[in-house]
């Protein structure tokens, strides 16, 4: 994936149509959009930085995995098995990016609070919870059809992006990449010198984050540079605690 | 636990539908199967956007009939494919179980919080259909109906008042109304400045929250992208704004301006341009009032009935529009007076509105101030042509976006200076330069404006024509004002009977404490809404209500200002709950009410509101199904189809537009055949009525015929009010529709004050303290206060705060916890209200740690 930055504006729907498509649970965001400000009045800018999962070749989750729940496929993708995961946390620690959560509550119970055994509401969603249940993530998905998708969101597993495991494996762009009103988002094969991703790499000088750690992350960004250390961030999204 | 867990799930591992049997997360499957369903169905159905402005176009992805997604239309020009965070997270707003479910009939005193009962729509209907009726017969004007923002074309609303004949009010005071009636009267067309993108090579978003709230037509998704690809090939942006807002990455400079001084700024702009002699002589001498010679005495001189301009080859008067060169500069004398062209007059009016000046006034570098001026010259390439589609015009590539600049006190007059601006550089209507987002063609205003009689009382109980507004979109806070008090304003008959449509004022519009008291006056309130609104809690007796996505809605424009289209909101599903859409809901009650059928009932008002031909026209006898009144229409349109073409495809896309739709310049005739007002003689003449009528000055002080600078009347509170205080819109949210939506509140949670931490800091207030902020009114003395935490940014002047919109409510639950409006703080009444009774959202205000 690579992510522009000259075009970002840091609306966040790529966060909502993640949570929509995910039916990820509330304060649970695989994807995030930064918003902080450089600089002081008057000489200050605002900038935005999205982040997904970094999809790492050399992905320091899977490294500490003890159940093998954490790996990453063929195509580079890393994803979360969770019939094997048991919840250890040890991947919310090894990622240097902050890309995980971990399920504290049962998804029923961590829905926005509000009353879905509603009987009206009951008789048009047959029970779904939350009413926009989206029956992909119950599918099985690689050639060993393993549970990885999002599925239940079972209280004591750990989860994390998947770009959306269910929608490329129909030739579908991820939801973030879809939704974004301004192209700021472009998903491709990075290996496929004629993809979308390569030709905007040789186009515009890019840089990864924390490249110093040599995960080497598949999510590049071009345009602006990284973020600087005086960065301020504004307008956090509240999200559940992390270790 | 987590052993637990997983030994029960390697027992269960071969099938993910068995995985979690005791839990609501099953897999849809076996739930539509515990449902006696088979097996799912999957489809994507085309609709609209509902909670947002522009009516995006979307593809609902359903399962078993119910949509479990909403996605961007990928054929509409106005979002292609994308859709903004309010667009997708509407679907929580949809299944919301907080929705009013069924109509409620109030059953305590007004004016505290509503007990309901639930009803049927037959009684609900009834009840409302008979004080419908029983006013019509008293007197329709005793019966208002009020709404926001419309959503589509406002054809069946219009149709309900016209064909009921009651009183309207509408939002636009507080929008950018007060910026259309400026290029209604200088330019004669109905529109909002905006850029061309797709020319423009230096824009100035003044005040446009461009990448935060989107602009008079488009909310967030269209104008961004445009703007995204004009920075690609090289466009330069500069922000003038209090508040850098999310353009930051997206603009090249920043001038953050001091609230309301956006008037003096464009002074000094205009005496730049004249200064450094970038200014386009041939537009200003053939298609503006530029040439006409003013009299002392501040009117044209006219020989028998004509304008006259000092012709340069006879060295004499002749009639405006004859041959021969016109003089733009000089002082003449002619029959022993001495006249001017209105150009000689403005290049004096300004002559002290120095970039010095300016930089004073406005709070801002005088390098700025100069620096735009010089780039505006430059970028304007005045002289030069171009071709688009074949068709050579006058290229011009410097633009504006200044769409809710217009909400200030000085409102009408700064768009009016912006708008000269750009008639100096010659820019209006032309390849680059300034577009309307309307065709160039002649608005009834225009003339209207320009012909206004100052009455005398009894006035319209929203002082339309009146000594105090004469110029007056209609001005709810201000009708809630005359309400309360009409003797003061000379006002008769105030309505007793409210409609209210997709609006919430109590919450929404300044001064919340004079609606609240206002509304009170009401004795039958009904209210359509989505949810229980603080106006229907408060006031209603009855609640209708209303859905949401799930219905019928339109036709919609899906025009993104280069590529023509169009749309209609078709229902994804049935309406939830037992709510019902708007469009059945007008039909029943005009029905019951005795004004559907025949001329000139509703039915015959829609047949001239959609243009339905006569082989579609609806007839005038029975009341028809929604969903045929739009089949009608669409065969009208000349879709052989109908809405079936609409319920395939989504939206209908027209094409490329014509030069002809999107310059001034390709119009026929050029620019509609207007001239446009340099010199707004008309406006000087309402002051002299308003004067001799004994209005006030805070009433007549603005009508001039040319922007002139005063200090806001705001300026007058004592100096303890040392902040001002702006307003604004996030990406997050909508109007105040959305704050309480589960998806968006989790984006948005609260309220946050917006301080420069050297404000705060001087004050001991730490980043997210609670403070309480405290208006002044400058005029009454009044005061306000509220308490909000705060949210330290940068990015905003020291001397100014700032709170979005959006909140302020009370009766969803866990809204109340999301903090206060702003509209507690803004000031309704005079000097905060001024000149065409347009809402100002600028007050000073004092902060202090709470």
């Amino acid at each position: 994936m690579v992510i522009d930055l000259d075009r970002c504006m840091g609306c966040r729907a790529c966060m909502e149509a993640c949570k929509v498509e995910n039916n990820t649970s509330e304060q649970i965001f695989w994807m995030n959009v930064f918003r902080y400000e450089e600089g002081d009045y008057p000489d200050v800018t605002m900038k935005f930085l999205p982040r997904p999962c970094q999809h790492c070749e050399n992905p320091p989750c899977v490294k500490v995995c003890p159940t093998q729940a954490r790996y990453q496929q063929d195509d580079g993708i890393v994803l979360t098995d969770f019939e094997k995961c048991i919840g250890c946390r040890y991947c919310i620690v090894a990622c240097p990016y902050g890309v995980n959560f971990f399920n504290w509550k049962d998804p029923e119970d961590n829905y926005y609070g509000l009353d879905w055994d509603d009987k009206e509401l009951d008789s048009v969603t047959d029970g779904a919870v939350p009413p926009w249940k989206n029956p992909d993530l119950d599918k099985r998905y690689g050639p060993d059809e393993r549970l990885v998708a999002g599925s239940g969101h079972f209280r004591g597993t750990t989860e994390k992006c998947t770009f959306c495991i269910q929608r490329v494996t129909k030739g579908l762009d991820p939801a973030c990449v879809e939704t974004c009103p301004v192209d700021a988002l472009i998903f491709g094969d990075l290996d496929d010198p004629q993809s979308d991703v390569s030709q905007t790499l040789r186009k515009k000088s890019s840089f990864k984050l924390k490249e110093e750690l040599n995960t080497n992350p598949k999510v590049r960004y071009v345009g602006q540079t990284a973020p600087q250390t005086d960065g301020r961030e504004i307008e956090a999204i509240p999200i559940e605690a992390r270790d | 636990m987590a052993s637990t867990r997983r030994t029960f799930l390697k027992g269960t591992a071969a099938s993910g539908a068995t995985l979690a049997v005791a839990s609501r997360f099953k897999p849809l499957e076996v739930l539509a199967a515990e449902n006696g369903k088979a097996a799912l169905s999957e489809d994507l159905v085309p609709t609209t956007c509902w909670i947002g402005k522009q009516d995006c176009g979307i593809l609902a992805r359903r399962v078993n009939g119910r949509v479990v997604k909403f996605e961007g239309h990928p054929r509409n020009p106005l979002n292609l494919g994308a859709l903004c965070p309010k667009g997708v997270g509407q679907i929580a707003a949809v299944y919301d179980p907080n929705r009013v479910k069924t109509p409620l009939a109030r059953t305590n005193e007004k004016g505290v919080a509503g007990e309901w009962r639930q009803i049927s729509w037959n009684e609900a209907l009834d009840t409302v259909a008979k004080q419908l009726r029983e006013y019509r017969e008293k007197d329709p004007e005793l019966i208002l109906w009020q709404k926001g923002r419309s959503k589509a074309k406002d054809f069946y609303d219009k149709a309900f008042v016209d064909s009921a004949g009651i009183e309207k009010l509408g939002h636009g005071a507080y929008c950018s109304d007060a910026g259309y009636r400026a290029a209604e009267y200088t330019i004669g067309c109905h529109g909002v400045l905006q850029p061309d993108m797709r020319h423009s090579r230096y824009v100035l978003a003044w005040g446009w929250n461009a990448t935060g709230a989107g602009g008079n037509k488009f909310c967030y998704i269209t104008w961004p992208r445009q703007l995204s690809e004009a920075r690609e090939r090289g466009m330069k942006v500069v922000a003038l704004d209090p508040r850098l807002r999310a353009t930051g990455p997206h603009a090249d400079e920043w001038v953050p301006l001091r609230p309301a001084t956006d008037l003096a700024f464009a002074l000094a702009l205009c005496n730049g341009l004249i200064q450094q002699g970038t200014i386009d002589r041939e537009y200003l001498a053939e298609h503006t009032n530029s040439p006409w010679l003013v009299k002392e005495d501040g009117t044209f001189l006219r020989e028998g009935g004509k304008e006259q301009v000092w012709d340069t080859a006879k060295g004499a008067i002749g009639p405006v529009g004859s041959a021969g060169k016109a003089a733009l500069e000089g002082t003449y004398t002619v029959g022993g007076e001495t006249v001017k062209p209105a150009f000689q007059v403005f290049k004096e009016h300004v002559a002290k509105r120095t970039p010095e000046w300016a930089a004073e006034v406005c709070g801002v570098e005088v390098d700025q101030i100069r620096r735009i001026i010089r780039d505006l010259g430059d970028n304007a390439m005045i002289g030069k042509t171009i071709e688009v589609d074949g068709v050579r015009l006058p290229y011009r590539p410097v633009g504006v976006m200044a769409y809710h600049m217009a909400q200030q006190e000085e409102g009408f007059q700064a768009v009016r200076a912006q708008l000269l601006v750009f008639m100096l550089l010659g820019a209006i209507g032309a390849v680059g330069g300034v577009r309307i987002d309307a065709k160039w063609e002649i608005d009834d205003h225009y003339q209207e404006l320009d012909e206004i009689e100052i009455g005398d009382p009894p006035y319209d109980f929203t002082l339309k024509e009146s000594k105090y507004f004469p110029i007056n979109s209609g001005n709810p806070t201000i009708a809630a004002k005359t309400m309360l008090d009409p003797k003061r304003y000379g006002v008769e008959k105030i309505p007793e009977m409210a409609i209210i449509h997709m609006a919430n004022p109590v919450v929404s519009f300044p001064n919340t404490d004079v609606i609240k008291e206002a509304y009170k006056k009401f004795k039958f309130m009904t209210v359509l809404s989505p949810w229980l609104s603080e106006t229907a809690d408060l006031y209603a007796d009855v609640v209708l209500p209303a859905a949401t996505v799930e219905k019928y809605e339109g036709p919609m424009k899906a025009n993104d200002m280069y590529v023509d289209g169009v749309s209609l909101r078709m229902p994804p599903m049935d309406p939830l709950f037992e709510s019902r859409g708007e469009i059945d809901i007008y039909l029943d009650l005009a029905e019951r009410a005795g004004f559907l059928k025949g001329k000139d009932g509703y039915l015959d008002i829609l047949n001239s509101e959609l243009e339905l031909t006569p082989a579609h026209a609806l007839p005038l006898d029975r009341r028809p199904e929604v969903a045929n009144i739009f089949d009608r229409w669409a065969k009208s349109e000349g879709i052989a189809k109908g809405l079936a073409y609409f319920e395939e495809k989504g939206v209908e896309v027209k094409g490329e537009m014509t030069p002809e739709e999107i310059y001034g310049y390709a119009a026929d005739p050029v620019f509609g055949g207007a001239i446009h007002r340099l010199y707004g003689e008309s406006l000087l003449r309402y002051q002299r009525q308003m004067k001799a009528k004994k209005a006030e000055k805070i009433y007549w002080q603005d009508y001039t015929p040319l922007p002139t600078w005063r200090e806001p009347t705001m300026e007058r509170s004592p100096g303890a009010y040392d902040l001002y205080l702006i307003s604004f819109k996030l990406v997050e949210n909508k109007q105040s529709r959305s704050s309480f939506t589960a998806l968006l509140a989790e984006l948005m949670p609260e309220q946050r004050l917006h301080i420069n931490p050297d404000t705060a800091k001087e004050r001991g207030i730490g980043d997210g303290d609670e403070v309480w902020v405290e208006a002044n009114n400058a005029v009454t003395g009044g005061t306000a206060r509220l308490k909000v935490k705060t949210m330290y940014t940068q990015a905003i002047r020291p001397d100014t705060v700032g709170m979005p919109h959006h909140f302020g409510l009370w009766v969803y639950p866990g809204a109340k916890e999301q903090g206060p409006t702003p509209n507690v703080l803004f000031q309704a009444g005079e000097g905060y209200v001024a000149c065409t009774a347009d809402q100002s959202f600028h007050v000073k205000v004092q902060v202090r740690k709470a």
